[in-house]
């Protein structure tokens, strides 16, 4: 969201770069742009125009492939609002709302402040730096499918994570950890901070080294606390970044899917059923595919909103802010 | 020959069905090898006009002119000259029942495949699907109008779904015309016709051909419950001879008896994972009435929001006290394991449990030998024992609307799922087709793969096996229960709750479905449930 | 800065700390991937950390060759599922990278295509299962379904919000002098941004596009649907190696999966530079 804020407000400026130069007369230019975001427009048109309208159609009807006709024949089940109004009173899907979000309030500050660390850590020279810094982004590298089943060996109760706690604990540990609602929770979100921890890393490390040094010794030398360094120097010019950072991880996060599923199949239960796990269920088991029509675009719609809100609340804090 | 003594349980579960075949190939087949290789590679025996050759016993499973697996042939053939045959037929097969269809059984035979394109030249193409996803890739090839296979092998239970789509084709004309004789006294399904109708049938019309026999089958220990030590210990704990349950509340006090838990021994291991355990949930429910408890009544009110709900649930969440801690995350794979390296006293499973692990060939497991089989635990109920079984899974093959050729798809199925060349092809330990056919359960290389002890024992669990939901909107209903039973089982509700929620979810499912079609659906599943039952005191 | 010695304590102790966080499952796969079947799912008092007897046979095995008499050789090896993966990941990268970089160079010059930027962030907010229903459709209807080519065509528009952003970054960035010139010199417009400015933004372009591969190298779900039997990719294929009726062949999974990590952390290690830049949309002045 602050990404395309950003990028709102370059784009703003670039724009008017452009218009004083097409008030030049540089039809030329305007006409290469034209053909030069054309792939781009068709492609968004392609995947968003048929599916847009297909899912506005059906979420209308109480349409399933089970039903034997076409979806263009939806029409014979029409049911208004039906779908809506069950998703307002539908809990499975509040619920599976609230655990993404669960899930998503625990991962981002977890992955933020872990990342936040270790760039701290790095931000100078040590004996061994380049080759840490390579190692610790590994795990942002590995496919997510791969994750989710090494993730499901490690989490089983006879498996290398008790192994490893019964030897700090001095006792055997056996904890079921996919079979618990609870722990499986934790178990996918240790999980998802393990992959994407490194890009949090990643980021806020180049955040930080580009904090100008001399700022910093000119504090130190006012007598300032590394703390006192830290809070009024530093965060404040990483603010941007920050932003960003956290932004790239709600959004992906807000989809969690491969490498849960692989682990949890969303369960015990309902216990790690994320709204993606949620529609996925709908969409290859229950088959109510007007019900998902109607589910995939309430989220739509509010997903438009908030980026919208979040848009435009960053555009104004940038005007704020030279 | 060395690698296969060597071979550890591990071994043997981890590579599955594939592995299997190799058993056939160096641990069983032995047996058959001798006078096999005298005989002519084409010798079919007097009167025969097909079927497998190059092993001892081959006969039986050849056959002539006017059989089901005759007639299909013959049937192919006329299409054939008639230009109205393909040159290929796709099979969407699950990966690991490929094969029972590819591999060949025992040395000296030829494989289903090879017999197949042999006798009709159409090439039978199978393309793995993997396990679990049956349904979800046949309802997109049919909602998309993919049309990559002709012929779908989905959980038989899905066919209403498959049905009421226009996916899968109606089979009634082809069945009329090539008589499969699915019904035969001898040879054909266990309770003929009602037998069909629940394995092949949606809403009075053939829609599927049963491809497997997923009867779900008690084992225990013998060295166990034979062990003098115990008997006498049960005896001075119960008061009462040990002796195999016969009742749930039997079976529970039995399993609590054997539950040592620091030695590695739990009462039993029958599952409780989701998308498994409800089917060991379903035989406590059902046993609750007389002839059964039901779980929608003819008016389709759902009746699991009840005293016998709640009981059944209740019962089953504290039967996990006598599984092991990690029962709710444990699958097929966890359960054989477990049970082959004698960790369990009792289990449920399908009936191929004994074909892996009560096996000289493997080394791994530690009860070969100490298996035994056992009829379900039951109810008494008006001074008879209602014990029921569940029926689970059990692929059937459709043959698609989008196929250019049905007839001569459905003529493959007849050909395939007919008693010979189906007895043949069980009896191969390369998959997991298992045997529910009349002949099936005496055919000497079936009880050979099975063990006659367990064959015995199988029949007669079918005969008293309920079938799980198989309306439109099966998957939904059942996923349903499953979640709210898993949830129950973790303590996140209580069985009141976990009923009460299912009921309530399972009205919408049905609204969604619409209750013209459930109701009729109902009323035909449940014209396949069983009516035995058995005298107390056995 | 100098550090007091109790600092440098600290500090290795806690990147010790996070090494063996972030490298536990790795090595855990690849001690796996070198395990023979008996080692696989050693569990409890059982369990190895490191192979007892190393074996190749799980590379052998995801290749058609098996040296068990208990595992039969796989039909299907590994291979036509890492072509497919190569072939969805590679096309699926050029289609994002090309209508990407040309759309991002037509914004920050020209002001076109002003509705981009907050319809591709639309695209890449969406869940994808959320649309896969319509899309399954369509790509049915196009004959596009297990192909690679459909999956190249998905992976390009789903990454392509990101080529765009990360080239429309570059773009914003690079100094307009050089470009003015060669106009001034009587380029057509067309001709500067081939001739001119995409040789100048060769780092950029490669260190974006490794970017996008390993996005499109990393999907499970749209490869899960719409493939079926010819094109599926890594991961799909994997999920056919682990079923629960099968057992889960845990040794072969990870061999595959160890093999499925190798371009990704090569490429990933490559570009660790240019891939700050790029995730933070240039709010970063290096």
């Amino acid at each position: 969201m602050s990404v395309s804020a950003t990028t709102k407000v370059r784009a703003g400026s670039s724009a008017s770069a452009a218009a004083a130069r097409s008030e030049r007369g540089d039809r030329e230019g305007r006409r290469l742009g034209l053909a030069l975001t054309l792939p781009a427009q068709l492609l968004v048109l392609f995947i968003a125009a048929f599916p847009l309208l297909m899912q506005a159609y059906i979420s209308l009807t109480d349409w399933s492939p089970l039903d034997g006709i076409g979806w263009w024949q939806a029409w014979e089940l029409w049911n208004s609002f039906a779908n809506y109004t069950d998703l307002a009173s539908d809990t499975r899907f509040w619920n599976a709302l609230w655990r993404t979000a669960v899930v998503m309030g625990i991962c981002v500050p977890a992955e933020f402040l872990l990342g936040l660390g270790l760039a701290i850590l790095f931000m100078d020279e040590f004996a061994g730096k380049r080759i840490f810094y390579s190692v610790l982004l590994v795990p942002m590298m590995v496919v997510p499918a791969v994750a989710g089943y090494m993730f499901f060996m490690l989490f089983q109760s006879g498996g290398p994570v008790n192994d490893i706690l019964s030897t700090l604990a001095g006792t055997r540990v056996s904890v079921a950890w996919l079979s618990d609602p609870n722990l499986a929770l934790l178990a996918v979100i240790v999980a998802d901070i393990w992959q994407w921890t490194p890009l949090m890393f990643l980021i806020l490390l180049a955040g930080l080294v580009g904090v100008p040094e001399d700022q910093l010794k000119a504090a130190t030398l006012l007598g300032a606390s590394w703390w006192q360094r830290f809070v009024t120097i530093v965060l404040p010019r990483m603010k941007a970044i920050i932003v960003i950072a956290l932004a790239i991880r709600v959004i992906e996060n807000f989809k969690i899917f491969d490498t849960l599923y692989i682990m949890t199949g969303g369960g015990p239960g309902v216990a790690t059923e994320t709204i993606s796990v949620y529609i996925y269920k709908l969409t290859t088991q229950d088959l109510i595919w007007g019900y998902v029509a109607a589910i995939a675009l309430a989220i739509l719609i509010a997903l438009s909103l908030l980026a919208a809100f979040a848009i435009k609340r960053m555009a104004a804090a940038g005007k704020e802010a030279p | 020959m060395t690698n296969m003594i060597r071979v550890s349980r591990r071994r043997l579960l981890a590579s599955g069905g594939q592995a299997v075949a190799a058993i056939a190939a160096v641990g069983l087949a032995p047996k058959f090898i001798r006078p096999a290789r005298a005989q002519a590679a084409d010798a079919l025996a007097p009167g025969m006009i097909g079927g497998p050759t190059g092993f001892e016993g081959a006969e039986r499973y050849q056959y002539g002119p006017d059989t089901p697996e005759g007639r299909a042939i013959e049937a192919v053939k006329e299409l054939k000259g008639a230009g109205k045959a393909p040159s290929r037929i796709v099979l969407g097969l699950s990966d690991g029942s490929i094969g029972q269809l590819t591999q060949p059984f025992p040395a000296g035979a030829p494989s289903i495949k090879e017999l197949w394109e042999k006798e009709t030249g159409i090439t039978l193409d199978i393309v793995g699907v993997p396990n679990g996803q049956e349904f979800t890739k046949t309802m997109q090839d049919i909602s998309t109008k993919g049309g990559a296979y002709d012929i779908y092998a989905v959980e038989w239970n899905r066919l209403g779904d498959l049905a009421e789509t226009g996916g899968i084709v109606n089979l009634d004309e082809y069945v009329e015309k090539h008589r499969p004789e699915w019904d035969d006294p001898e040879r054909g399904y266990v309770g003929g016709q009602k037998g069909v109708s629940l394995l092949n049938q949606y809403r009075g019309s053939t829609y599927g051909v049963s491809l497997d026999g997923d009867f779900q089958v008690w084992v225990y220990r013998t060295d166990l419950f034979n062990d003098d030590a115990e008997k006498k210990a049960f005896a001075d704990r119960h008061g009462r001879e040990l002796a195999l349950p016969a009742t749930w509340a039997e079976f529970d006090e039995v399993a609590a008896f054997f539950h040592r838990p620091d030695q590695g021994l739990f009462g039993s291991t029958d599952l409780r994972n989701q998308g498994w355990g409800y089917t060991n949930w379903y035989q406590r429910y059902v046993s609750m009435g007389s002839p059964n408890q039901f779980l929608f009544d003819d008016a389709g009110t759902a009746l699991i929001n009840s005293e016998a709900g709640v009981k059944a649930t209740e019962e089953y969440v504290a039967s996990l006290a006598h599984h092991s801690p990690d029962a709710i995350s444990w699958g097929w794979p966890e359960q054989y394991g477990n049970f082959a390296s004698g960790g369990a006293a009792m289990t449920c499973a399908f009936s191929n449990l004994p074909k892996f692990l009560d096996n000289p060939a493997n080394e791994g497991s530690k009860i070969t030998g100490k298996i035994g089989s056992m009829l379900p635990p039951g109810r008494a109920i008006d001074d008879k024992l209602v014990r029921r079984s569940v029926l689970w899974l059990n692929l059937s093959a459709s043959v698609s609307a989008q196929s250019q050729h049905p007839e001569a798809c459905y003529l493959l199925l007849q050909w395939l799922g007919s008693s010979r060349i189906y007895a043949w092809m069980t009896a191969n330990p390369g998959g997991y087709f298992d045997p529910f056919r009349l002949s099936d359960f005496s055919d000497p290389l079936v009880r050979q793969t099975y063990h006659g002890y367990h064959m015995d024992i199988v029949r007669e669990t079918v005969a008293r096996t309920v079938p799980t939901i198989n309306y439109p909107g099966a998957t939904a209903f059942h996923n349903a229960l499953d979640e709210n039973l898993v949830a129950a089982l973790t303590k996140s509700k209580t069985p009141e709750q976990a009923m009460a929620d299912t009921d309530r979810e399972w009205k919408r499912i049905a609204r969604r479905v619409g209750e013209d079609k459930l109701l009729e659906a109902i009323k035909a599943n449940k014209e396949a449930w069983p009516t035995v039952l058995d005298p107390i005191g056995t | 800065m100098t550090r007091s010695p109790a600092f440098e304590i600290f500090r290795y102790a806690a990147i010790l700390l996070a090494l063996a966080f972030a490298l536990i499952p790795i090595l855990w796969m690849t001690s796996m991937a070198f395990k023979p079947i008996p080692e696989w799912t050693a569990t409890g008092a059982d369990l190895t950390w490191w192979p007892k007897s190393p074996t190749l046979d799980n590379f052998r095995f995801i290749f058609g060759e098996s040296t068990s008499a208990l595992i039969v050789a796989l039909d299907r090896t590994a291979g036509k599922p890492i072509l497919a993966s190569l072939l969805s990941a590679t096309f699926g990268t050029i289609i994002a990278m090309a209508s990407g970089t040309a759309a991002a160079y037509a914004l920050s010059r020209f002001g076109s295509g002003q509705n981009l930027p907050l319809a591709l962030i639309q695209l890449r907010l969406f869940p994808p299962m959320a649309v896969m229903i319509p899309v399954m459709i369509m790509w049915s209807f196009l004959g596009l379904v297990d192909t690679w080519w459909g999956l190249a065509l998905i992976y390009g528009i789903v990454t392509l919000p990101f080529a765009f952003w990360l080239m429309k970054t570059f773009f914003d960035d690079m100094p307009r002098e050089i470009e003015e010139a060669a106009l001034v010199e009587g380029c057509s417009r067309f001709r500067v941004f081939i001739k001119i400015t995409l040789p100048m933004m060769r780092a950029p372009l490669a260190s974006s596009a490794l970017f996008v591969f390993i996005l499109n190298w990393s999907d499970y779900l749209i490869a899960l649907l719409l493939t079926t039997r010819e094109w599926v990719t890594i991961p799909v294929y994997m999920a056919s190696l682990s079923s629960s009726m099968t057992g889960q062949l845990y040794g072969a999974k990870a061999a595959l999966g160890l093999i499925a990590a190798i371009p990704p952390v090569i490429l990933g290690i490559a570009i660790q530079r240019h891939l700050v830049r790029g995730v933070t949309f240039g709010a970063l002045k290096q």
